[in-house]
């Protein structure tokens, strides 16, 4: 579960996160370029072949946003160099508008889409998506590991069968299988191949009519083959009258039902294009089939369709009993599957009576000691009070949907707090302000703002430069100081981008300085012009792992003695996490204080004061 | 034999390490291993609950419930909360006393429970439970409780909760935490193994 690990020897068996699995197997592939955009549950994808890029000699970027990373990935390999991109399923909505036509082209070197869904959204607010729909939509080959070993396996398959049939090959995944630990017997690292060559192809490249249509027939036949050729990925275990099939993560919990007798197992691997064969064949002599899927029916429908043609009569059973929402577990198989398969179920009645019975304070996310955010929001509200309308967007500002501070009153997608902004403003006359951070800006915010400009509505933005991607683990984007491989970088600087924009009140303050952000914020929202502020700090929590990695200390904060109960308001205007309420008492609790310095300026001189002890 | 250990606290107090310190231990001494929420991204002040299991051949990489054999709670009131994996017939506790109270307690008017409350609460799931002040002896003694939960490993070693070697325990510390903090935490797993509760 390190970079030792992920480079481990071949034959050694080591356990790795399945996105660290990914990363191997493109390793073993040969893989000469990665372009990612960060989104769990994939980014460790990235962040692993970012890690060890430089030493293996392939090339590894984070891209704008995934539309861009997918195309700098084509090019590599329409050129004949191996490449992949990691994106979370919102990162497909993103790049689809690309995927598509690539899928008609075809391409040279193996392409890899590796995407990761996230039913029950661990880690996605916006929607719950289902990839499998892009790859019927797309006509993209689609292979779906169900445990670490496979994810690794199927990557290297996915570039094999990518440049055998010259077309993008889609690995899904979902949060169980890309943040899931396994052991993993690693094979062989194959030397990058990093150099090619664009050749020119009318044939291939105009996908024009009647070409187009061309293209697309040949598309057509193309998984046809593919159906056939990798029918054999498919497994079957047991024998009976009862069948379950199923794929991925829920494949792992029907073994964990036990030894199944009677019971038939048909396991897909490749879920698109499905094997006709296969599953004529092994739903032939059954009586019932159960299909076990998460989120939408796609399989069970699929199986439906066959059924009427080699047997009509088959009962079928899916969505009736297993949901469509949020994600499997091994206890909702156990659930809906056992009357079915006569498994004897343990009764939980006390179980559950027991649980009820625990009462516990919730313990939701919050933005770190010392964050950035925190001090803006704060600023923000503390000027403009209640009667504003927050619009929302993407990143580690969306816990300002949270108490003390609600404010997010909607958020939508990466970059969407400009255009609906937009909308709100052209229809009512109320305040809006947009919150947006610097990733988000550059990813998607930059035409909305644009659109903003040129159609002369007068929102005041309010872009939260941290410097750094952080909510996924603290990526670089073009607005960082380095690259994703690790090399040093002169940043973009956002006021420069939207000055040129025509907009010309722009201003940058600090955002831990209380003082200038609440006079800007005053000023701006006086006038009656569209406004920019760009509130820089950097991400807290990054700064203080670069501090502790050089062996560095920083100082921090604590109350004045005798000065507590000045402070407590602060803990529930300000929330940070460090000042703590004891009985009456607060003080700051020094292994969590960032010494921001934040807070000493929201009460009276001299009663939160740097702390003068050095810790051991 | 599938062992199934669920270890749970709050991003930022070394859950993740201390989850990665067990799996690798496992892997060293030839066991298949599982486990889910291995991810980088400590929610930021959530809680993470990370499960490990390991045997001869594992399918499911999620517990079932009920089934856990040993809950190691970094932080009570997080062990409470995993107490749908545990059973009185199959589940120990290992519960640090060290509370990270939830920020939103003041906010909203919550009351964090007392030790005593915990062990209540627990106690129809647990065979047995130990609590251990792990992480307050070690900011004691090394100035960050955070080497708590290294101390708890050696805890759940001495006391039979966790059936693997000292060995490959030690072996695995060493291949997971940093060069220079390799000794401290030696010397708190060391603290662990040596715990009378
Ligand atoms: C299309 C799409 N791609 C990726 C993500 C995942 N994602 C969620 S938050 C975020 C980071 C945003 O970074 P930034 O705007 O700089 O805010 P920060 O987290 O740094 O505060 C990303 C990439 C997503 N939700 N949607
Ligand atoms: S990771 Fe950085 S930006 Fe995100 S909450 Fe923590 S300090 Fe703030
Ligand atoms: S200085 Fe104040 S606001 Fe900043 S981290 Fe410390 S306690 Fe929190």
């Amino acid at each position: 579960m390190s970079d030792p690990d992920v480079l481990g020897k071949e034959n050694k068996k080591v356990v790795l996160l399945g996105n660290e699995a990914i990363a191997r197997g493109a390793l073993e592939a040969g893989m000469g370029l990665s372009a990612c955009y960060p989104g769990t549950p994939s980014s460790e994808v990235g962040i692993t072949l970012s890690s060890v890029a430089k030493k293996q000699g392939f090339y590894f970027e984070w891209s704008t946003n995934e539309k861009v990373a997918f195309e700098v990935c084509a090019g590599a390999s329409y050129s004949g160099v191996r490449s992949l991109t990691a994106l979370k399923h919102f990162g497909l909505n993103v790049a689809s508008d690309s995927v598509f036509p690539v899928v008609f082209t075809g391409v040279r070197g193996g392409l890899v889409i590796m995407v990761a869904d996230d039913p029950l959204g661990h880690s996605s607010a916006q929607s719950e998506q289902d990839t499998r729909f892009y790859a019927r939509m797309g006509k993209i080959p689609t292979l779906e590991p169900s445990n670490v070993q496979e994810a690794k396996d199927f990557t290297k398959l996915a570039f094999d069968i990518s440049e055998k049939y010259e077309i993008p090959v889609i690995l899904r995944t979902t949060t169980l299988v890309s943040h899931s630990a396994g052991t993993v017997k690693l094979g062989k690292i194959k030397k990058p191949k990093t150099k090619g060559k664009f050749v020119k192809d009318y044939d291939r490249f105009y996908n024009i009519r009647p070409n187009l249509q061309k293209m697309h027939a040949n598309l057509i036949k193309k998984l046809e083959r593919i159906e056939n050729e990798y029918e054999k990925l498919n497994t079957v275990e047991g024998n009976g009258r009862i069948g379950i099939i199923t794929s991925g993560v829920s494949y792992q919990y029907v073994k964990e039902l036990g030894n199944l007798l009677g019971v038939k197992i048909g396991k897909l691997s490749l879920t698109h294009p499905i094997s006709r064969n296969f599953v004529a064949n092994f739903i032939k002599n059954l009586e019932k089939v159960i299909v076990v899927e998460e989120l939408e029916p796609i399989v069970e429908n699929f199986v439906r369709g066959v059924a009427k043609d080699v047997n009509p009569g088959v009962e079928i059973h899916g969505k009736d009993i297993l949901p469509r929402v949020g994600e499997y577990t091994p206890d909702i198989l156990l659930e809906a599957l056992s009357p079915i398969l006569n498994i004897k179920k343990p009764d939980f009645s006390k179980h559950e009576a027991n649980l009820k019975k625990i009462k516990l304070p919730v313990r939701k996310p919050v933005f770190c000691p010392g964050c950035p955010h925190r001090s803006t929001f704060y600023a923000v509200k503390k000027v403009l009070g209640e009667n504003v309308v927050w619009a929302g967007d993407i990143g580690c500002y969306v816990l300002g949907i949270f108490e003390p501070f609600k404010m997010q009153d909607f958020v939508i997608s990466m970059g969407a707090s400009m255009g609906v902004t937009h909308g709100i403003k052209k229809v009512s006359d109320q305040k809006v302000v947009v919150f947006i951070g610097d990733s988000t800006f550059f990813h998607a915010g930059m035409p909305g703002l644009v659109n903003i400009k040129t159609h002369g509505t007068k929102p005041l933005v309010i872009i939260m430069d941290n410097g750094i991607t952080a909510m996924t683990g603290h990526q670089p984007h073009p607005g960082s100081s380095f690259t994703g491989m690790g090399e040093k970088r002169i940043p973009m600087k956002i006021e420069d981008i939207v000055k040129s924009f025509g907009i010309k009140n722009v201003r940058v303050v600090n955002a831990f300085n209380q003082k200038e952000l609440q006079s800007v914020i005053r000023e701006f929202s006086k006038q009656d012009e569209l406004g920019v502020i760009i509130s820089r700090g950097l991400c807290t929590l990054l700064m203080k792992r670069m501090v502790r990695a050089k062996g560095g200390q920083f100082s921090t904060f604590e109350i004045a003695p005798g000065k507590s109960h000045r402070v407590s308001r602060l803990v529930k205007e300000f929330a940070c996490p460090a000042i703590i309420k004891k009985g009456d008492e607060v003080y700051i609790k020094e292994d969590m204080c960032w010494g921001c310095g934040v807070c000493s300026q929201l009460v009276e001189k001299g009663v939160i004061v740097p702390r003068k002890r050095r810790k051991k | 034999m599938t062992y199934n250990v669920l270890l749970t606290g709050v991003g930022g107090e070394g859950v993740l390490m201390t989850s990665v310190i067990v799996a690798r231990a496992a892997n060293i001494e030839g066991y298949e291993v599982r486990g889910t929420q291995f991810h980088g991204l400590a929610q930021r002040g959530g809680s993470i609950p990370t499960q490990i299991r390991f045997g001869k051949k594992i399918y499911s990489p999620m517990i079932p419930r009920a089934q856990a054999d040993l809950i190691l709670g970094l932080e009570p009131i997080e062990a409470a909360r995993a107490c749908f994996y545990a059973s009185k017939e199959r589940t120990n506790f290992i519960v640090d006393t060290y509370p990270v109270k939830p920020v939103y307690l003041n906010l909203l008017g919550h009351i964090y429970p007392s030790n005593e409350e915990i062990r209540r609460m627990i106690t129809p799931f647990a065979k047995k439970s130990i609590f251990v002040d792990a992480s307050n002896i070690c900011e004691e003694k090394f100035g960050n409780p955070i080497y708590g939960n290294v101390m708890a490993i050696g805890v759940a070693l001495s006391s039979g909760m966790l059936p693997l070697s000292k060995k490959s325990v030690m072996k695995s510390i060493k291949e997971t935490v940093p060069g220079r903090a390799i000794r401290v935490n030696m010397t708190a797993f060391d603290m662990g193994l040596k715990f009378k509760g």
